[in-house]
């Protein structure tokens, strides 16, 4: 191991690099409440749950890891463990967003809104589920157990590098256990709270699936990005072609799953063909929208599975980089179909959009820099590290 | 009969593929290898070749294409049927192509591979030792004149065999 193995460094000039960036997101944000308060809490919304998912998919892909006792990436867990340090910040702004909950929400006036009789009686149906107070206690809930979990996590795998053994890799894993069988029941309702009652009176059950598992792919794929990154800086040296292989595989079995979820909602949808439900792909296949739907499913399937499926790219560092930058775009085209239609209503793109996600991505950065800068880069004392040192492929 | 071959039976992986890197560096010639799972480093250090995954490839888009064209003349050109009122080419094919893909694929890989590598129902194996099946890692290697036994024998032993015999 060399020195730079041992600490990363959060230097001043990429803390002001983040400070620029949370500076234009400040302005996108100030600008798009002047412009249309809906538009400005619908882009809140959007960067805040983008960025939520990723630490959430972070998190879920650390917890896995310790499931299945994989050795061959426990070198660069520190990398999930510092960037689910952004789910405290989500907390802070998902309470800020509460606020705005009548702009955003339909549910929450819905006499204010255009809804007609039979949909006034779902909406009333709904309501003891469907309701402000239930909405924020749940809200709380959700936070409480995911800003827990991965802290335990965290604290374990502190302890660990300071006196080593086996005893709080098993904490880690019983932890992890518990970890992703909450996480799957928050992570879902989540969802379906946040984004799905955006549009009160549409429902599909396996929405908050498709959202859990965007999550974990795209977690996964910003993972393999800041490890492309990190290498090319003169971190992890260790790493050879069967780390890549790996990585690769990650990001291609998992753009597979992606598809599999997305393509079972809008086949069911599409086949039952009932109008309460297919209003919502009309809407979506309209106008400028048509685009992002299609751009959403060639970024997020056609682009990485085709580039990946060859084994010759799956091992090239910078097709695999092209890959996942065409994935964060993906994620953003799925975010926006799936919250911009039922709230802001056009197909609206401009600074406000892009700014906000520039200032939510430089928050972002720099919670995860802060984060790993504190403990060393490799964990040392991890028992299964060697084997990741190592690794030779399977 | 005369023994033919040696079998170097290890019982784990990373002795083994010391033992295979030793041997290979001696410029002995190894015949099979025998794992209880398959050990993509074995591959790479014995540098063999395959065409399996392209022709699994070109499996997969022939089951698409033929699935493709028996579901549309079958629902489209011979017999049009309307479901629903939906369109009759559609997104309804997606799933059964996508299953026949996998289904087709696998079926003729698997065919291939009992073909080139003369297995499957009432092949007679060219190698067979107590175990093979079982959880040990094996090196065989085929005797011929100018193999020197005692060497290879030496490097099995030092590469941490747990047995080593003739058959």
């Amino acid at each position: 191991m060399t020195n730079m193995d041992k600490k990363f460094e959060f230097t001043p000039r990429l803390r002001y690099l983040t400070y620029a960036l949370m500076l234009i997101g400040i302005i996108a944000v100030v600008v798009g409440f002047a412009a249309d308060p809906e538009r400005g809490w619908a882009n809140l919304l959007l960067n805040n749950f983008y960025f939520l998912s990723l630490a959430i998919g972070a998190s879920f892909f650390l917890a896995l890891q310790y499931i299945t006792q994989s050795g061959w990436s426990s070198a660069f867990k520190r990398i999930p463990e510092a960037m689910s340090a952004y789910i405290p910040v989500a907390a802070i702004i998902m309470i800020i967003l509460i606020f705005g909950m009548g702009t955003l929400y339909s549910w929450v006036n819905p006499e204010q809104h255009h809804f007609d009789e039979h949909e006034l009686h779902i909406l009333h149906h709904k309501s003891p589920y469907l309701n402000e107070s239930f909405f924020i206690i749940r809200l709380v809930l959700y936070f409480a157990v995911w800003i827990f979990m991965t802290q335990m996590l965290r604290k374990f795998s502190l302890k660990e590098d300071m006196e080593g053994g086996l005893v709080y890799f098993e904490k880690s894993e019983f932890y992890s256990k518990v970890y992703i069988f909450t996480l799957a029941l928050t992570f879902s309702l989540a969802s379906f709270d946040w984004l799905m009652t955006l549009e009160p009176t549409w429902y599909s059950t396996i929405y908050s699936l498709k959202n859990f598992v965007a999550a974990f792919y795209h977690g996964s794929a910003i993972i393999v990005l800041i490890v492309l990154i990190m290498h090319t800086y003169g971190y992890f040296q260790f790493i050879n072609n069967a780390h890549w292989q790996d990585f690769s595989k990650y990001v291609f079995i998992l753009s597979i799953i992606w598809a599999y979820f997305w393509f079972s909602q809008y086949l069911l949808i599409w086949y039952a063909n009932i109008p309460e439900e297919t209003t919502y792909y009309v809407r979506r296949l309209e106008g400028a929208w048509e685009v992002n739907f299609y751009l959403n499913l060639a970024l997020n399937w056609i682009v990485p599975f085709m580039v990946l499926l060859p084994n010759y790219f799956a091992r090239k560092k910078s097709i695999l980089a092209f890959v996942i930058v065409m994935l964060i775009i993906g994620q953003y085209t799925d975010l926006f179909e799936q919250i911009m239609p039922g709230t802001v209503g056009d197909f609206k793109i401009g600074f406000v959009e892009i700014g906000t996600f520039i200032g939510f991505a430089g928050l972002f950065i720099y919670m995860f820099m802060r984060t790993l800068s504190r403990a060393s880069l490799i964990p040392e004392k991890h028992p299964l590290l060697e084997e990741s040192l190592h690794h030779t492929g399977h | 009969m005369n023994n033919t071959a040696i079998y170097g039976v290890f019982d784990n992986e990373s002795s083994l593929l010391g033992a295979i890197r030793a041997i290979r560096d001696k410029g002995i010639n190894i015949t099979d290898v025998v794992s209880p799972y398959p050990i993509e480093e074995v591959f790479h250090v014995l540098n063999l070749k395959t065409r399996i995954p392209a022709l699994a490839f070109m499996y997969g888009v022939f089951g698409m294409l033929a699935t493709f064209g028996f579901l549309y003349w079958t629902s489209v050109v011979n017999y049009p049927l309307v479901f629903g009122g939906k369109p009759q080419n559609t997104l309804s094919f997606v799933i059964v192509v996508f299953v026949m893909v996998i289904n087709i694929t696998i079926a003729s890989t698997l065919v291939t591979f009992f073909l080139t590598e003369k297995k499957g129902p009432g092949a007679v194996p060219k190698y067979d030792y107590e175990g093979m099946t079982d959880d040990k890692y094996f090196i065989i290697i085929e005797k011929n004149a100018e193999l020197d036994e005692a060497a290879v024998n030496k490097l099995l032993k030092e590469g941490g065999a747990i047995e080593i015999s003739e058959k």
